[in-house]
């Protein structure tokens, strides 16, 4: 390639902190959809869960340990949202690992239909882990607010399945752009071949 | 030494963002997502409800209504007045436009356009359309946090306005909401009006909340009954805060009464119900 030969340092530079600010600017832009509602993006009053998406998308290059780590600062982030309990750290630092540690070579291509898939099996974890979370509540303390372990189990099969689905459908719209920019981002900053 | 010293070399500028955004993210959640609460005021504020819309939905003849209610109400004033000898003056509320949803599944809030500024604080009481709506819970500059009365951590007493059987109501994630009574037999029938009741700490008692669909006395350990509620909450658009402060109930016969002790949780409301015999 003759693009990553002829980038000066200067150059490289920018490049870095433009890439900080696409990060940063694209899990803000995760993080204030949140609260919104826009037509095709409800389904059964559950929303799509765009932070894992994100996370989805940053796992999927990255080592275990960055993805774990991002998926705590943004299972905090999400926390701050809405509240302390069920926290959301717990699923997201799973998610980022698990998807990072996914041989995707071995197992599956990377395309749009394998980060779909991977979203799905991802929100459905994370949302297993915020019933297990309201269950052991329910378990160590006789005084839980919530209501019994089986509504909240049947609560977590609409939640689970249709965050699920809605979030593998909006998935390559975070997926596509980031995974673009990084490998152009990558070819910019990748050593001289000679 | 050495090794530590490479991965210095190596990983500075990673280490040292990560602690950055993770110090940012942790105050943010202490500061209960204040920032990105104003940020999201500031990005969808063309497309809030308008005035306009507030205008078409207060019509004249909501308008007559309330005037009628207004002057009912000040009869009814005075007319407890002369029966209880105490006044409790009406506080105005703050009108606030519905500007999102709660950001996690296992959550009911609502976002609403006004905060700190416009004077509001947390546990203020917001009602809608058609009835209770739910409490405050976290407060920003120019946004709020409404806890809905529909989200399972959340505790209402209530009282069935024509028999004045008392519980309380535990919401459950949809526009239904369940009631538990503290009666064994309490006096309810499908159809009658739950409004919240005086032993409400966290509530001003008689705002309606919804009218009762279903009944199932025969439950134990207490008798329970589901109520429908009555303000819309998938698709309320604008609500009411009214500024009110938790207070302490002075139980008019404790004795005879029966202490239903409920954990001090965000969104619960500690309720004692008294006990017919």
């Amino acid at each position: 390639m003759t693009i990553s030969r002829s980038v000066s340092l200067g150059q490289r530079r920018r490049y870095r902190w433009i890439n900080i600010g696409l990060v940063m600017g694209s899990a803000l832009l995760c993080t204030l959809l949140l609260p919104m509602r826009l037509p095709g993006m409800v389904l059964f009053g559950v929303a799509p869960s765009w932070l894992l998406m994100w996370l989805v998308a940053w796992s999927v290059q990255r080592s275990g340990v960055e993805g774990a780590i991002v998926g705590f600062i943004l299972g905090l982030v999400h926390d701050g949202l809405t509240g302390y309990f069920p926290t959301h750290t717990l699923g997201l630092t799973l998610v980022g690992f698990l998807t990072a540690r996914i041989q995707k070579q071995r197992f599956i291509q990377e395309d749009f239909v394998s980060v779909a898939i991977i979203v799905f099996g991802m929100t459905v974890i994370a949302q297993t882990i915020m019933a297990l979370q309201i269950t052991a509540y329910h378990l160590v303390s006789s005084t839980s607010p919530y209501p019994g372990v089986p509504a909240i189990w049947l609560q977590h099969q609409r939640i689970a399945l249709s965050s699920a689905i809605l979030s593998s459908l909006w998935a390559p719209a975070i997926y596509y752009p980031l995974s673009r920019w990084w490998a152009h981002y990558e070819q910019i900053m990748a050593p001289p071949s000679n | 030494m050495f090794a530590l010293r490479r991965w210095w070399n190596q990983y500075a500028l990673k280490a040292g963002l990560v602690v950055l955004v993770m110090i940012a993210a942790l105050s943010m959640r202490d500061s209960g997502g204040a920032v990105i609460y104003e940020m999201y005021r500031w990005v969808t504020r063309p497309f809030h409800p308008g005035p306009s819309r507030e205008a078409m939905l207060q019509s004249s003849y909501a308008q007559e209504l309330q005037q009628r209610l207004v002057e009912l109400e000040s009869q009814n004033r005075s007319l407890r007045q002369i029966v209880e000898g105490d006044s409790s003056p009406a506080d105005e509320g703050t009108p606030a436009a519905v500007i999102g949803r709660s950001a996690g599944d296992w959550w009911q809030q609502i976002i609403i356009s006004r905060g700190a500024q416009d004077g509001i604080t947390p546990d203020d009481v917001v009602t809608g359309p058609g009835g209770l709506v739910g409490r405050v819970i976290a407060v920003s500059p120019n946004s709020s946090r409404v806890l809905l009365v529909s989200d399972p951590t959340s505790r209402v007493g209530a009282r069935i306005s024509r028999s004045r059987a008392t519980g309380y109501i535990q919401g459950s994630m949809g526009q239904q909401v369940v009631m538990e009574f503290f009666d064994k037999i309490p006096d309810v029938k499908v159809g009658d009006v739950v409004t919240t009741s005086a032993y409400s700490k966290l509530f001003p008692q008689d705002i309606p909340i919804g009218r009762v669909v279903a009944l199932d006395l025969a439950k134990s350990p207490a008798p329970e009954v589901t109520v429908e509620l009555t303000a819309p909450l998938g698709i309320v658009e604008w609500v009411e805060v009214i500024p009110f402060e938790p207070r302490d109930i002075t139980m008019p016969e404790t004795r005879d009464t029966l202490q239903e002790v409920i954990p001090n949780r965000e969104g619960t409301d500690a309720v004692e119900g008294d006990r017919t015999p």
